[in-house]
């Protein structure tokens, strides 16, 4: 029982081994014993490295190296968030980006050296788990050992002298140990009592749980997917592959896995505030639908809110953004109506809502024609520059550069549907000029009409499957539980001695210890608990007893 | 609803007197540290006594450790456990008349501290932690808060002077530099998952606030006691030797992370619920995410490393201010300045 005497905080001595009951998590980093000059097996080389794997100095090089490789995720653009930016790394720093490419640095959440150090960690956790469940579970049907003989030395002690018999007054004791609730052992003079195991086993539920969180991610990234939508006024779309903007399957997504259900946008509305220093700041964003669960099936309504999604068929929907989509006519110099629709404009800027989007016209004859756009909800003159001042439309005006020539739509690459790839086209002639709704710009040479008839609004859907979604949110209570367990219960043993005095009398002696209060509180505890018992001890207090210590 | 410009000129009335009184509470803690009674030798004779009656273990409270590192000032707290302790009294007229007026000061500053939050979210209807400006005056309201109630628990009166200078730093800059007018809450912020996940996070953060005060402390005292161990000159230590020994700061440290590491473990698990509701996906590794992990990660290496031989003392309190550095950087770096889906600072 050496271990017992060492105090809370104390460093344990090195040469003797902590009791393993009492000992910290891990405490006893695990080095390779063997005697100098033996030289080790495969097997005694496997072991060694078993043992410093699960070291919790290893552990804890792991913890640092996991938290320390986060940082460049945070710190560059990632494909995952943000793919854009990345791309625009790499025309911005060529050589550089190179190397970090390199390195996976863009992609760091995903990369195969981070998936290392976290796989070791797993595997760290795991052997460090694993035994000690063990024990634990061998440790839960022993009983508290023996009382030590000297309980003066403990870190909570108290003494006092009582007319009760000696095994009376044991009795006493372990009754009210007892009604605590308190694991007793009892010998011939003295009563040893223990109680939180909770404590380890909180600790194991943690580090378990943690495990259960991992393994729910890994669930998603398998089986889940992600997908964007833009959705305008008016219109509807099913969940479809070919149907989606974006799709990011999980590993083990096919196409035939999607829930095949569709979404119609009635009505959108934003609305901001109005004056005072936050003018323009969005107050209410709400988007009405009508959705089916199977092509075919009963619509049904819903209003769509940022942090209420649409839940069809166990697949979520978000509303994730919002925008202005400018309706024009394009009649051709032929006199043909060859393109009249909505045309979503992505924004540049949030204050004003300032949006910029391209109008293709591939049908046009006898050239095709393109336009690249400027949409200013609440065009305002600042020196001669029109500027969107508002995020409504009060006063919503668009712009365009015209271009004549070939689209390039039936060869080469995709494009993209909000830029216009001016490579086989020549700018006509015309400067571009506010037009307000209604308004038309006749082209020059005779190539036809463009009418600005409108605008629609849209909004941009987010579309998502995680079935690892309930286990990781029962794995991250019992993270909670179990962290809450091993901290703030305590593992700890209460010891009663009582003899026979020279004097007559018994002395009784009671001592407590505790090496796991890491939430404080025992010295209240010690001290109720000897208050408690001398009390039962009739005739106490006796004539040269120490007061029992006061708590915090 | 409109927002209540009258009542939030008044917050920040509130606020600003605030900060002045919790710079004459400093100014007072300051004061005790020059002029208030000078460090009771004789708690150093009485500590091996009171060990060997057993009445009073190494766990028994800041006092005991202080006293028995010859650096402990006097304290209410030997005086409570050691019988028939003579002259001194308990509790705060025990610890000196500038504590006394500094813990007056503090608790007045603090009133008014509170006060002006209230006011705020009552001006603009709503819960006074929608941006960075009011997330700063509601975590350092914590931290004064927190630190009252250690200070009444563990009579860490010494920490005063730290807390109050950090206090009024961080709350001064953020009257003057993020300032930012009550208005209503971006769409993205409507959520009652904003009162679980930003409240969560204010008070770990104001109680991790009050650890990483108390280990900067224990480097300080952690140093000036290996200099007195190795017979090496210390300088002008007066502040020093006021304070209670490595121990008794390590362990208040500990335990103070303790209390915070669960909230903030909720906090991110919280915001993690909310973020699925909002934006389709309970972890994006957004940079704000990515930091409270790393946050989360380094405060778990602290809890391990002072179970660890060789790791603890120093090291551990290393770890546990670079877990601080962290939380600062996340809160302070990354949510101004780095885009991400956590942008709601309110400063453009």
């Amino acid at each position: 029982m050496t271990g017992l005497r060492t105090p809370p905080d104390a460093s344990p001595d090195p040469a003797t081994p902590p009791d393993d009951d009492f000992a910290e998590p891990g405490a006893a980093a695990a080095a390779p014993a063997r005697a100098p000059g033996v030289r080790l097996g495969v097997l005694g080389w496997l072991r060694w490295g078993w043992r410093q794997l699960t070291s919790m100095r290893t552990a804890l090089i792991l913890l640092f190296l996991l938290a320390a490789g986060s940082i460049p995720g945070s710190l560059l653009p990632q494909e995952g968030t943000n793919p854009a930016a990345v791309s625009q790394y790499y025309a911005s720093h060529p050589a550089l980006a190179r190397i970090l490419g390199g390195l996976s640095l863009f992609n760091v959440f995903g990369a195969p050296w981070f998936a290392a150090i976290y796989l070791l960690l797993l595997a760290s956790l795991v052997g460090c788990v694993l035994p000690r469940t063990v024990r634990m579970v061998g440790s839960a049907r022993q009983p508290p050992p023996r009382a030590p003989a000297r309980l003066s030395r403990l870190p909570f002690a108290v003494s006092y002298t009582t007319t009760l018999e000696p095994e009376a007054a044991l009795r006493a004791a372990a009754a009210v140990l007892s009604a605590k609730r308190f694991r007793l052992r009892s010998g011939a003079g003295w009563v040893s009592a223990e109680k939180g195991y909770l404590r380890e086993a909180g600790n194991l539920l943690f580090h378990i749980a943690l495990l259960g969180c991992l393994v729910s991610i890994g669930m998603g990234g398998l089986f889940g997917y992600k997908a964007d939508r833009l959705l305008v006024t008016g219109t509807s779309f099913a969940n479809t592959v070919t149907a989606l903007d974006e799709f990011h399957p999980g590993r083990l997504v096919s196409p035939g896995d999607l829930q095949p259900f569709t979404v119609a946008l009635d009505h959108f509305s934003a609305s901001y505030v109005t004056s005072g220093p936050l003018l323009g700041q969005p107050a209410a964003f709400k988007a009405a639908v009508r959705y089916s669960a199977a092509p075919g099936g009963p619509t049904r309504p819903y209003t769509l809110t940022v942090n209420h999604p649409l839940v069809v068929d166990g697949v979520r929907v978000f509303l994730i953004g919002h925008g202005y989509a400018p309706v024009f006519r394009v009649t051709d110099g032929t006199g043909h109506v060859v393109f009249d629709g909505a045309v979503p404009f992505i924004p540049v800027e949030t204050s004003g809502l300032t949006s910029e989007g391209a109008i293709k016209v591939p049908d046009a004859d006898p050239q095709q024609l393109g336009f690249i756009g400027v949409f200013l909800p609440s065009a305002v003159d600042v020196g001669g520059q029109l500027e969107s001042r508002f995020p409504a439309p009060l006063n919503p005006v668009v712009s365009l550069v015209s271009y004549a020539g070939n689209l390039n739509m039936n060869s080469g690459p995709s494009q993209s549907v909000y830029t216009l790839d001016t490579a086989g086209l020549h700018r006509l002639p015309i400067a571009p000029q506010p037009l307000t709704v209604g308004r038309s710009m006749r082209l020059p040479g005779g190539l036809g009409t463009l009418t600005y008839t409108g605008y629609q609004q849209w909004v941009s859907l987010a579309i998502t499957y995680d079935p690892g979604q309930l286990p990781a949110l029962v794995s991250g209570v019992a993270v909670l539980a179990g962290l809450l367990l091993s901290f703030f219960v305590r593992r700890r043993r209460v010891f009663v001695r009582a003899r026979a005095a020279e004097s007559g009398g018994t002395v009784v002696e009671v001592g407590g210890l505790t090496r796991t209060d890491a939430a404080g509180g025992f010295e209240d505890e010690f001290s109720g608990l000897a208050a408690e018992i001398s009390a039962r001890h009739a005739g106490s207090p006796g004539v040269d007893h120490d007061p029992p210590p006061h708590g915090e | 609803m409109p927002v209540n410009t009258g009542l939030a000129g008044v917050s920040n009335d509130f606020l600003l007197t605030a900060v002045v009184i919790y710079a004459l509470a400093m100014l007072a803690f300051a004061c005790d540290f020059a002029f208030g009674k000078k460090p009771v030798k004789a708690a150093a004779v009485r500590a091996p006594a009171l060990v060997g009656a057993g009445a009073a273990g190494p766990d028994s409270g800041v006092a005991a450790d202080g006293g028995a590192g010859a650096a402990g000032g006097e304290d209410a707290r030997t005086a409570l456990s050691a019988p028939g302790g003579g002259a001194r009294t308990a509790g705060l007229r025990g610890a000196g008349r500038w504590v006394a007026i500094a813990v007056a000061l503090t608790s007045a500053g603090l009133a008014l501290h509170v006060t002006g939050v209230v006011l705020r979210g009552l001006s603009a209807h709503r819960l006074p932690w929608g941006d960075m400006y009011e997330f700063v005056t509601a975590l350092t309201c914590v931290a004064v808060a927190f630190f009252l109630a250690a200070m009444i628990r563990y009579r860490a009166y010494y920490l005063g002077l730290f807390v109050m200078v950090a206090v009024v730093l961080v709350l001064g800059l953020a009257e003057t530099v993020i300032y930012t007018p009550a208005g209503p809450l971006v769409p993205a912020l409507q959520s009652y998952w904003l009162a679980i996940h930003v409240t969560a996070m204010t008070l770990a953060t104001g109680v991790f606030f009050v650890a990483a005060v108390t280990g900067i402390a224990y480097l300080f005292v952690d140093r000036h006691a290996r200099r007195v161990a190795a017979g090496l000159p210390t300088g002008s230590d007066g502040i020093l030797r006021r304070l209670p020994g490595p121990a008794a700061l390590d362990r208040l440290a500990y335990r103070t992370v303790v209390f915070g590491f669960p909230i903030w473990t909720f906090g991110v698990m919280a915001g993690a619920i909310w973020a699925d509701k909002a934006w389709g996906s309970y972890w994006s590794w957004d940079p704000t995410e990515t930091w409270a992990f790393i946050t989360w990660v380094v405060y778990a290496c602290f809890l391990h490393a002072r179970a660890t031989a060789g790791w603890r003392g120093r090291r551990a309190a290393l770890i546990q201010l670079t877990g601080f550095g962290c939380l600062l950087f996340n809160v302070l770096v990354v949510s101004l300045v780095i885009p991400g889906l956590h942008s709601y600072a309110g400063l453009t």
